[in-house]
Order: C-alpha cells, then structure tokens, then sequence
C-alpha cells in the first residue's frame, strides 16, 4: 500500500506524515486467560494524536495494548492499525513502534548497536543515519557506545524507544514508557512525543499515573477491570474524578459532638461512628477539609487523627466505572 | 540475506557463560585422550578415539551442547521479552527461526570439532587418519543440525524446554530406545551413528549404527525440516505473557 512504500523508501525521521490514514480501532475485544477476564468487550477508535491509556495495575491495560502490538490474540472481536488485522501480521511493523514495559534489552550491545540491529531488521536503506538520528531524539548520544548492560533504567527506556523509532513509524504504542524516568528524561520524553504526534502519528501509552496522563494525554481511555470506564478528554474525566465523595476516618476527644457540629456546618452528606471512629462523607473535599478544623474548634474539640480512605486509584477509577 | 540475526545471536553466544562451560564440558573427553595416550598402549588409541566418539561425544556431549544452545538461542528471549525487538519487525518468522537455529547449530558444530580435533590430535597423531576425523566431524555437525532444530523448536513451545530436552536425551535416545527395536526410527542419536558409519565406511572404526546412512540422512533432514517449519508456526502465534 501507498503508506508502506513511501515510509520505507524515505525512512527518515522527522517525516511530516500528516493527512496519512494513521487509525487505529479495536472493535468488540476481549481477551481471557482461562476464567479470567482480561480485557472485556472494549471498542475505541484513534486518530493521530497522543491518547493515554488509564488505569490501576491489573486493569487490562498492557494486555490490551500487547492486543494491538500484535503480541496477543484477541479471544473476541477484532484490532486493526490501518486497516490491518494486527495479528500474525508481521509486516505490520513497517507501521508500527512498540515499546514494552519489560526492562530487559540486549545487554551485551552497545546503545548504538543495539538500535542498528533493530534499523537493519526493518531493512532500511540508511540504517546508521536512521540510527544516530533516533539516538540523538532520545538524547543518548554521549552514552551510545557503552553496553546497554550498565545503563540505567531510565537510559534503557530511552534506547529502547530509539529501537521503537528508528523506522519512523505512524503508529507508537508504549506500555508504561515513563517507569524509571527521572523527572527531567519524563519532561523531554513528554516534549518528544508532543512533537511526534503533532506530524500527524498516532501514539497511545499506558499509565497508571494521573499526573503523566494530565501532562501528556489529549485523550484518555480509563480502563477499570477490563471493560473501558471512560474516555475523551482527560480535563473533563479529571472533573469527573475531583467531584467524586470523598471518605475520612476521624479520630477526636468526642466524635458524637464531632459529628453534631459537621451537620450543623453542612459538611458532609453521611456519617457513621465504628468502633470509636467516625467516617465521613463528603462531596466537597476542598471545603471540607477547610471547614474541619475549625467546626473541630468552635465545638472545642480536639483531633487527633484524620486519614482519607478512598484516594487510592483503585477507589478513583471504581468510581468512574459507578459513574 | 544479510543475516543479521544470525550474526548478533554468535556474537552474543561468544560472550555468555554458558559458552564457556559448554567448552569446559566438551574438554573432558580430551582430558581422558590425554590419559589414555600417557597410560595404555598406542596401538590401542584409534579403538579409544572410536569408543570415546561413540559413548561420550555422540551419546552426551552432541545432545547436552545442542541442547544448551539450542533452547538459548530463541528460548531465553521469548522468557526474558527482548524476543519483542525479534518479533516486532517485518519479518518472516521462518526467518527468525531458521537464522537462530543456525546460529546454534555452528556454536555446536564449533564446540564439538574444538572436541574431536583435539581428541584426535592426542590419540591419532602421527597416523594418516585424517579422513576418519573428517568424516566424524562431518557426522557431528548433521547430527547437531537436527538436534538444534528439535531443541529450538522446544523452546518456542515450553519455557521448560530444557528439562524435556534433557529427559529426550537420556529417558527416550538412551534408555527407550536401546529397549525397544522400533525406537530407533526416532532417535537422532542413531542417525548420527548411522551417518557416521557410512562416512567413515571402515570396518575397523565403528559406531554400530542399526541404520544405514541413507535412511540416517533422511530422518536427520526430515527431523531438522519439520522441526524448522513447525517451530516457525508455533513463533507466528507467540503471545506476550502466555508463556507455559
């Protein structure tokens, strides 16, 4: 087709592909290992951009996206990139830059090498120029002749989306791609996406970090227990999850006059009292956490503990599915 | 073919430990040479050279380094992940599967001839016997070649591929099979001698093959071909996370 002829005749990186029929979909896939399911009927289709993949750990996320690496075969339905099953579909790579979260590269080459042996399996006509150019992306030109071996973890990722990109792929998927990235390689890693995606690729990645998705993800797909929860706009799913009630576990030197003085500043919308705690609920996190403390005072009530209960991802992202 | 895979699986190979134990493994027949020679008669040493062939190197050495290589060349990418940076390319698998095991194929054949070369140095020197070490070499690599074909095929379908590579070796080749008649159309111990015996083609230096060399060669190629092909298959379904 047009699209591979043209990409591997000019395998040049910083290719402007825009107006290129760079669509992935996933059309009704699940997948199941054995009773567990994994993935559970999940349908979406990309155009080109930066869309994150959002979810706790377990949620379905890497095998989804191994689903459309071409790495997993859907147990149902169907995943297409350009037009292309992506299973048993080798040539599909032409296409296609994959980044998996596994750590490990070939640890007796060299950085260099190793993004050479990646350029040269593509077969491209120029692969140390492709390679030199994908390692000065990453920004691991002064480190590119030492062994991948004594890389750091943050260094692995980088040369391993050097080998994603080498080819100048459309299509980049990667499976948690800021782990071990200290903060200023996430920064430029970030930059570095923005400006791929803005010639026109596709690029989906996976995180379980709500910071990395606000940073980077113009459109999220939230993952929750295999089935998709929400996607869209990850301001307006961020909204969604901020206005979600919040629960607390308060400790103080009286909890029934406690509780007494929260109804009567209209603080929170339930209580309970267990075993000399009392849990509240709230819908207004900022509020309450404000207006706490000093309801506390006025009652002339001392606090002595106060832990939120519900801010792990898993509460967040079950609320969504809730929702 | 530029053979890429080919080259950076030897390269790798040449630097791992494994390697170098495999060679230490394949030194103790020499040792045992170096004994002999310094021990017994020499007119006894071309009989040594042949029992030591027969029993050491073609029933251990040939299966156990083929077996090493064999199931690392493919099968520890496919546990480790890097087999990912193999697979996300556009090529065939056959490709993948065929370059590996050649790989593997000429670290055996390599470690093997380093073997016998020296074996025969210590026992034969002196002796124009030349072509009978030509001719044992010879037999070594066919038979490596169907041996790494099998035992790559096994990595790609079991993550214990090496522990059913080693119960082939020593429950099905030396045991089975020396039980039950039959057993030896299924034996690459057997092609091997069968293939030996007809390149040496002395009546005075023997493997005792049950096989002719005809038949050897075929089954050594048949196992080596359906192994490949089937093996290649088997990669094009590989799936991350799904390994048994």
């Amino acid at each position: 087709m047009t699209t591979e002829t043209t990409h591997t005749t000019e395998p040049q990186l910083a290719t402007d592909v825009r107006g290129l029929p760079s669509t992935l979909e996933v059309r009704n896939v699940s997948h199941w290992y054995g009773n567990l399911v994994a993935v559970n009927d999940v349908s979406f289709k990309l155009q080109p951009g930066i869309t994150g993949l959002l979810g706790p750990n377990g949620a379905g996320k890497s095998t989804l996206l191994h689903m459309m690496a071409g790495f997993l075969k859907p147990s149902s339905g169907q995943v297409e990139i350009i037009d292309q099953s992506t299973w048993r579909n080798p040539q599909l790579y032409r296409n296609v830059g994959l980044v998996i979260e596994r750590e490990s590269v070939y640890d007796s080459l060299s950085g260099y090498d190793f993004v050479l042996f990646n350029a040269r399996l593509h077969g491209l006509p120029h692969p140390h120029e492709a390679t030199r150019h994908a390692i000065k992306l990453v920004d691991l030109e002064a480190a590119a002749h030492r062994t991948t071996g004594d890389y750091s973890k943050g260094m692995k990722q980088r040369i391993k989306i050097a080998a994603a990109i080498v080819h100048d792929p459309h299509v980049l998927l990667l499976d948690e791609p800021f782990n071990g990235a200290d903060p200023g390689v996430r920064v430029f890693l970030m930059d570095m996406l923005r400006a791929w995606a803005a010639e026109g690729r596709t690029i989906v990645f996976s995180s379980h970090i709500l910071e990395e998705m606000e940073q980077l993800g113009e459109n999220v797909l939230v993952i929750v227990a295999g089935r998709l929860a929400a996607s869209g706009d990850f301001r307006a799913i961020r909204r969604l999850m901020t206005q979600r009630p919040h629960t607390f576990s308060i400790r103080s030197s009286d909890n029934l006059e406690l509780a007494r003085a929260l109804i009567a500043a209209n603080l929170v919308s339930g209580l309970d009292l267990e075993n000399g705690v009392l849990i509240a609920r709230t819908k207004d996190f900022g509020r309450f956490t404000l207006e706490l403390p000093r309801a506390a005072r006025r009652a002339d009530i001392d606090l002595t503990e106060l832990d939120p209960l519900d801010e792990s991802l898993e509460s967040v992202f079950s609320y969504l599915v809730e929702a | 073919m530029n053979l890429y895979i080919l080259r950076i699986t030897l390269r790798q190979t040449v630097g791992q430990r494994r390697t170098w134990v495999m060679l230490l493994f394949a030194s103790v027949p020499v040792i045992l040479a170096l004994i002999f020679r310094l021990a017994a008669d020499a007119d006894e040493n071309r009989q040594f050279f042949m029992d030591g062939m027969d029993n050491l190197v073609v029933g251990l050495i040939l299966p156990l380094t083929a077996l090493v290589f064999g199931t690392a060349v493919l099968g520890q990418e496919l546990e480790d992940g890097t087999a990912v940076y193999l697979l996300s390319k556009p090529i065939s698998r056959w490709r993948v599967v065929l370059e590996k095991a050649a790989a593997a194929w000429i670290t055996t054949s390599v470690v093997l001839v380093i073997s016998i070369g020296a074996m025969a140095l210590i026992l034969l020197a002196g002796d124009a016997e030349y072509r009978l070490i030509l001719a044992a070499s010879a037999a070594l690599s066919f038979g490596a070649l169907a041996y790494v074909s099998l035992f790559v095929c096994l990595s790609i379908m079991f993550s214990r591929a090496l522990i059913i590579g080693v119960i082939y070796v020593f429950v099905w080749e030396a045991l089975i099979t020396a039980l039950i008649n039959n057993a030896r159309y299924f034996s690459i111990r057997e092609f091997t001698e069968g293939v030996g015996d007809a390149l040496v083609d002395d009546s005075t230096a023997t493997f005792n093959a049950s096989l002719n060399g005809t038949e050897s060669v075929i089954l050594l190629l048949a196992v080596a071909a359906v192994t490949i092909v089937y093996a290649s298959y088997r990669l094009g379904s590989f799936q991350l996370g799904d390994r048994t």
